[in-house]
C-alpha cells in the first residue's frame, strides 16, 4: 500500500498505510489523527481538511479545482502549498507523499 | 407510572413531543449508559459520540436505518461479527442502504455520489432552487398563508432532490405522491399497509429506466455522471447498484430537509426578537441555521451495532451490543456547549455541531441542505414582512398544538400552518 506521511499541527509524524482510491482526508481521519475536522466529509465544500504539502511532494499532485482554490481563499492559513486532502487521491505513483495538517483558522 | 429514563424510547409516543426531556434524564445516569436488560446503550455525550462515530474499525452501520431495538437477523458468534453482518446484512431493515454499509462497499458508492455535492454543482442547482423558493413562497403570501410542512418544505426538497439527479419533470409530481404515502424513517408504528409497494421500491422503477437510457444516450446531467462513473478502484457499479444509490438519495434528502425548515421556522417565530433581527440581517441566517440545527437538527439519533468488543468514554461495549448515537443529546451536551439550551447566534466552533453526524458516514448532502434553508428563508423575507404560527391550527403561544412526526429518527413538524404578511 502506498505510505503517507503526515506531520500533525503539533508536530508529530505519522506513516501511515493509505489503500489506493482512498483520499488522503480519509486515510488521516480513519488513523485518528488529531486536527482534522473534515467536517463536511469529503465534498469540497467547508475546508476543514486543509494541509500544506511538503514542497518536495508537490509535483505529485494534479492541479487543483475552482472548487477548491475558492474554499482555501477563505482560510486565512493558505499559503502555496495548500491543499484539501479530500481532494487528494491516493495512488501508488503518490506513495511517499508528506503532507502537515494546517492549524485550524 | 414509569419514570422517565425507563420509558422506551423506540415505541413510546409521549417522548415525541419533548426527547430532550428524555435525553436530559439520560445524560443524568452519565453520557453512556446501558438500557437496563438490553442490549443498546445511549450515547447522550458530545465526544463519547464523536468516538463512536470515529470507530468504524469495531463498530458496524447496518442497524442504523431499522434503530437499535430492532430484532437481529442471526445470534452473534464470536468475537468478530463482520462476516455474519455481511452473510445476513440485506435482512437488516434498510442494510444494503448506503448509511448502512461499512468498509468498503461504503466508501466506493461514497466516492461515486460526492462529486454531485461539490460546490461548482450546487451553484448550478441553485438557480433552480432559488425560482422554485421564489414561486412556492410568493404564492403562498398571496394566500395570505400556508401549510409550511406540506405545500413548501415537502414539494420544495423533494423537487430540488429532482433536479439534482436529473429526473424528467413530468416524473417529479409522480415521485412527490409515492414519498408523501410512504411511512417516515424510523417510523413507530408499523406500516399497517404491508401490501403497498415501498416507495424506494416505485422510484426504483424510474431510476433503472432513467440509468439505462442515460448509457445509451448521454446528456449534461447527474444521471449521465451516475450512469458512466467508475469507483475510485476503476471498477464499474452495475445499474442496479446505481438505482439503489439514486434512489437512497431521494428518500434521504426529502424528508430530512423539509423538517428542518419546520424546526427553523418555529425558532424564527419563537425566539424573542429573532425574525426581526433577521429580517433586518439576512447574512445571520448562516449562523441562525446552526443554532438550529444543534438545538433541534432533523435527526436525533443514528446507531450502530459493536461487531468487535471495544470501549467508549472508558465504558465496555461488548461484542454484539447496540450502540445509539443520540445525536440531538450530543448537541445539547453541557461538556461541550455552554448554557446548552439556550439560543445563541454565532458560538464559538457552532459548525461542529453534530446534526449530521461525523466521520466517515457525516450526511453527504449537508452543504445543499444548508442552501436550501437558506434560499427558503431569503425568500421568506424577501416576499412577506412578517411570518407566525396561525392560531387557528396551533393555538396561543405559550400553549402551542404542534404534532411531531412518530419517528425515533426523525425529529420534525408533520404540519405548521403560518399566517404570512405581505412586504
Amino acid at each position: 500500500m502506498p505510505q503517507l506521511i503526515v506531520t500533525t499541527a503539533k508536530g508529530e509524524t505519522h506513516v501511515l498505510e493509505a489503500e489506493s482510491g482512498i483520499t488522503a482526508m480519509m486515510a488521516i481521519r480513519d488513523a485518528g489523527l488529531e486536527g482534522l475536522l473534515a467536517l463536511c466529509g469529503g465534498v469540497c465544500s467547508c475546508a476543514t481538511c486543509h494541509v500544506h504539502v511538503d514542497p518536495a511532494s508537490q509535483s505529485l499532485l494534479d492541479e487543483m479545482s475552482e472548487d477548491e482554490n475558492e474554499l482555501l481563499d477563505g482560510s486565512l492559513r493558505r499559503n502555496e502549498h495548500s491543499r484539501l486532502s479530500c481532494q487528494i487521491l491516493i495512488t501508488p505513483a503518490r506513495d511517499g507523499l508528506r503532507l502537515t495538517i494546517a492549524d485550524e483558522d | 407510572m414509569l419514570d422517565l429514563v425507563d420509558r422506551d424510547y423506540f415505541t413510546d409516543h409521549s417522548i415525541l413531543l419533548d426527547p430532550y426531556e428524555y435525553f436530559e434524564a439520560l445524560r443524568e445516569k452519565g453520557p453512556i449508559y446501558r438500557l437496563p436488560g438490553r442490549d443498546i446503550f445511549m450515547v447522550t455525550g458530545f465526544a463519547e459520540s464523536l468516538e463512536v462515530l470515529a470507530n468504524t474499525v469495531e463498530f458496524s452501520s447496518v442497524v442504523c436505518v431499522g434503530g437499535p431495538a430492532a430484532q437481529m437477523p442471526f445470534t452473534p458468534q464470536g468475537d468478530d461479527l463482520t462476516p455474519q453482518i455481511e452473510e445476513h446484512r440485506t435482512s437488516f431493515v434498510g442494510g444494503d442502504y448506503l448509511v448502512a454499509r461499512d468498509d468498503k462497499a461504503h466508501t466506493n458508492s461514497r466516492a461515486l455520489l460526492s462529486r454531485l455535492f461539490m460546490p461548482s454543482r450546487l451553484k448550478a442547482n441553485e438557480t433552480y432552487m432559488t425560482g422554485l423558493a421564489d414561486g412556492l413562497i410568493k404564492g403562498a403570501v398571496a394566500r395570505g398563508g400556508v401549510e409550511l410542512i406540506t405545500e413548501i418544505a415537502v414539494p420544495f426538497a423533494t423537487l430540488v432532490i429532482a433536479d439534482l439527479l436529473g429526473v424528467p419533470p413530468d416524473d417529479r409530481d409522480h415521485f412527490m405522491g409515492v414519498l408523501a404515502a410512504g411511512p417516515p424513517a424510523g417510523a413507530l408504528d408499523a406500516d399497517d399497509d404491508a401490501e403497498r409497494p415501498h416507495p424506494m421500491e416505485v422510484m426504483a422503477g424510474y431510476f433503472v429506466n432513467y440509468l439505462i437510457d442515460r448509457k445509451q444516450n448521454p446528456r449534461a446531467d447527474v444521471l449521465t455522471e451516475l450512469a458512466t462513473a467508475s469507483y475510485p478502484d476503476g471498477t464499474t457499479p452495475d445499474v442496479a447498484e446505481l438505482v439503489r444509490l439514486s434512489t437512497f438519495l431521494f428518500g434521504a434528502g426529502q424528508d430530512t430537509t423539509a423538517k428542518l425548515l419546520g424546526n427553523a421556522m418555529r425558532f424564527l417565530i419563537e425566539v424573542p426578537g429573532l425574525q426581526a433581527q433577521l429580517r433586518a440581517d439576512p447574512s445571520l441566517l448562516g449562523a441562525f441555521l446552526e443554532e438550529v440545527l444543534r438545538l433541534e437538527g432533523s435527526t436525533k439519533m443514528t446507531s450502530r451495532i459493536a461487531r468487535k468488543a471495544t470501549t467508549v468514554g472508558g465504558v465496555e461495549i461488548p461484542v454484539g451490543t447496540k450502540v445509539m448515537v443520540a445525536l440531538a443529546a450530543a448537541n445539547r451536551d453541557p461538556r461541550r456547549w455552554e448554557n446548552p439550551g439556550a439560543f445563541v447566534l454565532n458560538r464559538p466552533r457552532i459548525k461542529e455541531n453534530l446534526a449530521f453526524g461525523r466521520g466517515a458516514h457525516v450526511c453527504i448532502g449537508n452543504p445543499l441542505a444548508r442552501a436550501e434553508a437558506r434560499i427558503v428563508f431569503e425568500k421568506l423575507f424577501e416576499h412577506s414582512s412578517h411570518v407566525d404560527f396561525d392560531a387557528a391550527a396551533h393555538g396561543k403561544p405559550g400553549n402551542l398544538k404542534l404534532d411531531y412526526e412518530p419517528s425515533f429518527i426523525i425529529r420534525g413538524l408533520e404540519k405548521m400552518q403560518l399566517t404570512l404578511t405581505p412586504r
